[in-house]
């Protein structure tokens, strides 16, 4: 597994008085050649007309990266495609396109978008940028920003929409807006405050920000997306008892030596790990309203909990999922709050088929664990962006 | 025996009850089993010490009857309920 993992997110909050955000941000990370790919759109206007110019623009700039096409083409592509404003005339939408490898060499296209801000070791860091011109059909030229360096630990970029630097404009504290400056400033003392603060909660901490300056009345659409690209959190799954018993040990060494959270789902496992290792399980009394077995404790393991039950009910919960909040109780709960924890996530698989479970007469059907723990992969893979890797024993 | 000895000796050899939470017991009905404690008639409260296991790995061989399985002192409940394993604390009770 690498070294480093990049933890995209990203917060938004759109115009006062419309439903839909006019800012898009989309992210994907292309799984074979290990780039992750952030594209950032503001739209012209808000609403649902801005909300689709922007859609149209991020995804069309996220596919166009990922087939490496030149940004000049792209970017004219783009732009000759984007419907005219009934309006005003024009046909327009910024965007800001990231590519990232796995090397940590990251590339940088601007267009109209606030610039990004890059932080290192808590310190504003800053880029020299290229100008690139294109010239349109239309003979208009536009010009973009170029700029290419290569991440290190701990660094953070942060993209905004303009509702951000512009928010408070107007009003008597700000009369021009929170302006960039500003906003380097608050975010300097965010990350001087909690220097391990997510992705997640510092794009959540500027939209909060924006929102306080506009007096709660959002006057434009506000959007922050955040890259962080730091060490991984790393979390091991095992489930199901291995196809040969003669393995038990391998299972049993593997999830020791483990580094990082641990959890065991499945009661057989548990007893696996517990007889190998020579530790004891404690089974929990307590009750809750998920109508799950409940979980027990186990030294040197975050959390135990019964088997297939429990990750057809995470399964189920991942797949209803927005965002990365999780709600409730119970121990499937439990785990997919570890899983949004972590970046990295080993699944281990047994798969020993429990002949009992195969009963026709049982009043619900257990499905085979392999198929559940593929598609929890898939998910967390291409719903959360979570490096899966999954061993079947 | 000490005259400040309050407690019953007796009382202290509390009937052990051991309930299965594995999958199959879970879903045969040993999820109802999880009440048992606070279901205990009041003349049982304080002489069962009931405790949960993984999976008592009862339910591979046909032969031990069908779940959800407990375990009473040692013996072996199948199709455990409520009210049977009530009845099981009592006959083990009655055994001192």
């Amino acid at each position: 597994m690498k070294p480093f993992h990049i933890d995209v997110n990203s917060s938004q909050l759109s115009k006062s008085g419309n439903n839909v955000c006019g800012d898009v941000v989309l992210s994907r990370k292309v799984k074979d050649e290990q780039r992750t790919i952030i594209t950032v759109s503001d739209g012209l206007g808000s609403g649902i007309k801005a909300n689709v110019l922007a859609t149209l623009t991020a995804s069309m700039a996220m596919n166009f990266t990922v087939e490496k096409q030149p940004i000049e083409r792209s970017a004219k592509t783009i732009m000759s495609t984007l419907p005219i404003d009934s309006r005003r005339q024009i046909s327009y939408a910024t965007f800001t396109i990231v590519d990232i490898d796995n090397g940590g060499e990251t590339q940088i296209i601007e267009f109209d978008n606030p610039a990004f801000i890059l932080f290192r070791k808590g310190k504003l860091l800053d880029i020299p940028k290229k100008d690139l011109s294109i010239s349109l059909n239309d003979g208009s030229e536009r010009k973009m920003l170029f700029s290419q360096f290569t991440l290190e630990m701990d660094d953070r970029i942060v993209m905004v929409s303009d509702g951000v630097t512009q928010s408070g404009i107007g009003t008597t504290q700000m009369p021009f807006g929170f302006g960039c400056d500003s906003l380097n400033r608050f975010l300097s003392e965010q990350i001087k405050e909690d220097n391990e603060i997510s992705a997640h909660e510092l794009s959540r901490k500027v939209i909060r920000k924006a929102n306080e300056n506009d007096i709660y009345k959002p006057q434009d659409d506000i959007t922050c997306a955040v890259i962080h690209f730091r060490s991984p959190r790393r979390l091991l799954i095992c489930s199901g008892p291995p196809y040969n018993e003669s393995r038990d040990k391998q299972l049993a060494q593997m999830a020791k030596s483990f580094n990082g959270k641990k959890i065991i789902c499945g009661g057989t496992t548990s007893l696996i790990i517990s007889r190998e290792l020579n530790v004891g399980i404690e089974v929990g009394m307590t009750l809750d309203n998920s109508g799950l077995p409940p979980k027990s404790k186990m030294k040197g393991f975050d959390l135990v909990t019964e088997g297939i039950l429990t990750i057809g009910k995470v399964a189920e919960i991942l797949e209803k999922l927005h965002g990365t909040e999780v709600y409730g109780s119970g121990p499937a709960v439990e785990i997919v709050k570890y899983m949004m924890e972590s970046d990295e996530i080993l699944l281990l698989v047994g798969t020993k088929i429990n002949i009992a479970h195969q009963d026709p007469t049982l009043p619900v059907e257990l499905e085979i664990r392999r198929n559940v723990m593929h598609k929890i992969a898939n998910l967390l893979e291409d719903k959360f962006l979570k490096d899966v890797e999954i061993q079947f024993i | 025996m000490s005259k400040f000895n309050l407690y019953n000796t007796e009382m202290e050899k509390k009937v052990e009850v051991l309930v299965c939470y594995g999958t199959l017991c879970h879903l045969m009905g040993g999820s109802d089993l999880q009440l048992l404690g606070e279901l205990l008639p009041l003349d049982l409260q304080g002489k069962v010490d009931l405790k949960g296991a993984p999976c008592l790995n009862f339910c591979n061989e046909v032969d031990n009857g069908k779940p959800p399985f407990a375990v009473v002192n040692g013996r072996k409940i199948e199709q455990a309920t409520v009210k049977k394993l009530i009845q099981e604390i009592r006959v083990e009770l009655e055994k001192k």
